[in-house]
């Protein structure tokens, strides 16, 4: 077309985006270090299906049109990267192909045929996507002025390139210009036999004398790379840099454990204490792949939308959060790449008065806002009920939560500003090793009578039950326990408790930002497990399962966690135990977060009520992946929820809606939510809840009876 | 203004505590900070804080205290001392003021602050009797100090149905009451820094005294008798007339609360 012109067209557009892309890597690499690249062949395989295949888009039905809507776009994002360098090229030389895209092969003509068709069903999505947010108007999202530029944008590169090839169409059948033919094999025929879409545009524009297709064809054609490389340009300053930056943050998101386990903080490290570095503070303390997960966020609002805090009119909006931390981390970039190289310097000089020199320069440089109080507000940040809704959502796989134990890590330890209402279970925890504050020699009072053993009297046994807190202390949750422990029992298992020797997990106090507990029960929890060499544990708790099988590894714990709606399933698949469909009513499954989302047990429970319920299992509106939060989560249990609806009310009312007769559950903590949720519904004559292991004794001892 | 307050370690009540042989079954027993002595530290902390009070504390016991000493020392309290002494061994309240009145006169101290009582004897003397023996002004069961200047206290006293608000000239002694205020739970970097305070050990000659002195010790608790169990409740079923008065009767036989 015009060497010289397309020439000053790609210079101007790679600089600028070569700079703003600079701008960001160097940002990232002045956050904190972490290590995102092991385990390559999972990765990939993540990538596939949340990137590639758009899993979190198409597989969700709620979301189902707008998420088709967004897969092809993405998909012809893709086909059409090659069309972008052909169009580039023609700018130098007229008919300009890449290798094998050309007339002579049926790949060439295979590539024009699917870029037309992408182009056209594009076209039809950024029409769709206008409709929704001009009528629709979804309430997740924000109608921005970015958002309706960038739809305009694909629009316009969809259109003019329909219409550059649609002209030059006209300019070959019509007026028979063949020397701007550039597919013309014997053997596949003409190119526009291959391009519905641009024949289409080409008969629409039919009328059109010959300089008139001339002028289209131009105008198109420079319409489009300008538009092309304005977008470019455009990426890497808004919402729109997922566009180049969620392929690799999938890539690089947590494979197996879905988030990265809050990290074992060295408390005894002074120096931690007296710069404040433990926990997370100030923006520059997030790590890298954090930082990447501001960058990348979409701001499409899934992640609030799920959120039970947002549900029940909770200060906690995930998409604002975000968006906070990512103005900050902006407002911030230049200092943050200075102190970084500060920091480099600190390590590397010796000279001690230079030390507190650059020491003073980096504490000019610290942001002036305090993350929790100046950026997210306190109630925002201690709402959170760490449920993973909105990380199993997440299309770009962003990590939510971790973010928020390390800012509770840093408002526990370095602000000592957390909810003191938290002090009753810390003093338990501290005393006693549970958050009642129950006298620790009374854990093991719920198996009096049963002939359970402990460790100490009988450590010669294939599992260890671990029974935990609730199930020790708890009313309920001790006929839980005892409901587990007959059924073990009669399924002749080999077990024993742990007794008085059993201490809570300490998993509320991590979620809550107190390492220095968390970690003082790891270190005795692990004691005691290893001394008696256990490897397999059963664990009621998915809270406990949890932290014992996830997180205790960083403790030198590792040990097997089966829960006992596994192990319960495994009893009756293998017919250790023998159960009937006797179970009336209608039996709905509230599904724990840490169960499912964290460990991604679904399926045995639904197998044990499958086997028991004489009508079978009827789901919830919102189940598995996306089951709806109890609101015990995250240290909530030992918090008043002060703010808006109750979130275990809102949840029972799902069960209510569908007359569920029983709310059958697997979390000692989710137990006491739905009962409490059940009586402030006044629905007690109607529903009760009750956890798999009563619901399966119950059966086993009529059966027996 | 030098603050001494006292520290009692005492044996977690919220356990179950056996009696045999007429002595308390030592094995699984653990230890905290006597609740009232938390209030007492809580107290010292604020005049710290307020007054800008130097604080030491100090608690008759054995290495199983330093738990609480060292929870005293995260919650704020600057040093202390830790009397430890075989001779210490089932002596009385009179015994441990007598400890703590050499304390007091090693020492240069204008207030002393001690829980009302503590939980593992009740017996409420201790505080009271250090003052007997100084020769100090006592307010017992404090639940408002009010510094004034560095020499004079207003107090307030929980007396039997009504308060009493003292002006209290020091040096003294003072007793709190649990409702003086809310301890605080040590902030965790309270808890760092306190792991790597110095405590000091004093041992009864240390402080001019002997073992003579606790074995002069006038009561002595000779046995320890575990409370009677509460029984089972009873549940009553059946015709509504019938249960009252089986009730009643029982009420009457049984219970005698007629």
């Amino acid at each position: 077309m015009n060497p010289f012109a397309i020439s000053i067209l790609l210079i101007l557009a790679m600089s600028t985006f070569v700079w703003f892309v600079y701008q960001k890597v160097m940002l990232l690499s002045s956050l904190g270090k972490e290590d995102r690249l092991d385990n390559v062949k999972a990765r990939i395989s993540t990538m596939l299906t949340i990137a590639f295949a758009q899993k979190r888009l198409i597989g969700r039905k709620k979301e189902r049109p707008s998420g088709i809507m967004h897969a092809f776009i993405f998909w012809g994002f893709l086909v059409l990267g090659i069309r972008t360098i052909t169009l580039g090229g023609e700018g130098f030389q007229m008919g300009f192909h890449l290798p094998f895209l050309g007339q002579d092969s049926i790949i060439g003509y295979l590539y024009l045929a699917l870029k037309d068709v992408m182009e056209g069903i594009v076209l039809c999505m950024i029409l769709f996507a206008a409709y929704r947010r001009a009528v629709t108007k979804p309430k997740r999202l924000t109608n921005s002025f970015e958002a309706w530029f960038v739809l305009v944008m694909i629009g316009t590169l969809m259109a003019t390139d329909l219409l550059y090839d649609g002209a030059r169409f006209n300019l070959i059948q019509i007026y028979e210009s063949q020397d701007i033919h550039w597919f013309n094999n014997p053997a596949f025929g003409p190119e526009y036999l291959w391009t519905p879409i641009a024949s289409l545009f080409a008969w629409l524009m039919s009328g059109l004398s010959e300089t008139g297709n001339v002028i289209v064809g131009v105008i198109s054609y420079w319409l489009h790379m300008i538009t092309v490389l304005t977008f470019l340009c455009f990426l890497p300053m808004g919402k729109h840099a997922h566009v180049i930056t969620a392929i690799p943050n999938v890539f690089l998101s947590s494979v197996g454990y879905p988030h990265t386990p809050a990290k074992k903080l060295d408390l005894e490290d002074e120096a931690a204490w007296e710069d404040e570095s433990l926990g997370v503070n100030h923006i520059h303390q997030f790590t890298w792949k954090q930082g990447l997960d501001l960058i990348t966020c979409t701001e499409c609002g899934r992640c609030m939308e799920v959120c039970p805090t947002y549900v029940t009119n909770k200060p906690l909006n995930l998409k604002s959060f975000n968006t906070s931390l990512k103005h900050e981390l902006f407002d911030n970039m230049d200092n943050i790449i200075k102190r970084a190289a500060l920091e480099k310097k600190l390590q590397q000089t010796e000279d001690e008065a230079e030390q507190e020199q650059i020491k003073e320069q980096m504490q000019a440089l610290l942001s002036t806002k305090q993350l929790v109080g100046d950026v997210i507000a306190e109630d925002t940040l201690w709402a959170c009920t760490t449920c993973r809704a909105c990380e199993q959502v997440c299309p770009v796989g962003i990590e939510h939560v971790p973010r928020i134990i390390e800012l509770r890590q840093g408002q526990t330890l370095m602000a000592e500003s957390y909810p003191k209402e938290l002090n009753v279970a810390y003093k338990g925890l501290d005393r006693n090793s549970n958050p009642w504050g129950i006298g620790y020699d009374k854990r093991a009072d719920w198996a009096k009578g049963l002939g359970i053993t402990t460790m100490a009297e009988n450590p010669d046994v294939d599992y260890l039950l671990w029974v935990g807190c609730a199930g020790s202390f708890d009313d309920r949750g001790q006929k839980v326990a005892r409901a587990t422990a007959k059924i073990l029992q009669a399924a002749g298992i080999s077990f024993s408790i742990l007794g008085t020797e059993e201490k809570c997990t300490g998993d509320f106090a991590r979620r809550a930002g107190n390492e220095m507990l968390f970690q003082s029960m790891a270190e005795e929890n692990v004691e005691i497990l290893n001394g008696y060499k256990i490897t397999k544990i059963i664990a009621t708790c998915p809270h406990c399962l949890n932290t014992l099988g996830n997180e205790y590894p960083q403790f030198n714990g590792n040990y097997e966690l089966i829960h006992h709606s596994q192990f319960i399933s495994q009893l009756i698949e293998e017919g250790k135990i023998k159960v009937k469909k006797s179970v009336e009513g209608k039996i709905t499954y509230h599904d724990p977060c840490y169960l499912g989302r964290y460990n991604k047990i679904f399926d045995e429970p639904r197998n044990i009520i499958g086997s028991i319920a004489k009508e079978g299992l009827t789901e919830m509106p919102r189940n598995r992946e996306e089951s709806f939060c109890c609101g015990a989560g995250g240290a909530r249990m030992w918090m008043e929820e002060t703010i808006g609806e109750r979130i275990n009310v809102n949840r029972v009312q799902e069960a209510v809606d569908m007359k569920a007769d029983k709310v059958v559950v697997a979390c000692p903590f989710c137990l006491t939510m739905v009962d409490d949720g059940i009586k402030t519904l006044e629905q007690e004559e109607k529903m009760e809840t009750i956890d798999l292991a009563e619901l399966v004794w119950q059966t086993l001892e009529k059966h027996e009876a | 203004m030098n603050i001494l307050v006292t520290v009692k370690n005492v044996v977690d009540v919220e356990l179950n505590i056996q009696v045999k042989n007429g002595a308390i079954v030592q094995d699984g027993l653990q230890y905290v900070m006597n609740a009232w002595d938390e209030n007492a530290v809580e107290a010292t902390v604020v005049l710290k804080e307020d007054q800008g009070a130097s604080t030491e504390l100090v608690c008759i016991g054995d290495g199983t205290a330093t738990v609480a000493i060292r929870k005293a020392f995260a919650m704020g309290i600057e040093g202390g001392l830790l009397i430890e002494d075989e001779a210490i061994k089932n002596v009385d309240s009179a015994s441990y003021a007598k400890i703590l009145q050499k304390v007091y006169e090693q020492g240069d101290y204008d207030l002393v602050i001690t829980g009302k009582q503590s939980q593992d004897t009740d017996s409420g003397q201790t505080g009271i009797l250090l003052a007997e023996f100084l020769g100090l002004p006592c307010v017992s069961n404090v639940v408002t100090i009010e510094a004034i200047d560095d020499k004079n206290l207003k107090v307030t006293r929980q007396a039997d149905g009504n308060k009493e608000v003292i002006a209290l000239q020091l040096p003294a002694v003072i007793t709190v009451n649990d409702s003086i205020n809310e301890p605080r739970l040590p902030a965790l970097r309270g808890i760092m820094q306190a792991k790597k305070k110095k405590i000091k050990n004093l041992d009864l000659s240390d402080l001019g005294l002997s073992a003579d002195d606790m074995a002069a010790s006038k009561t002595k608790v000779l046995e320890y008798q575990a409370p009677q169990s509460r029984g089972a409740g009873q549940k009553f079923e059946g015709d509504a007339a019938e249960i009252t008065s089986q009730v009643v009767n029982l009420l009457a036989t049984e219970a005698k609360v007629f």
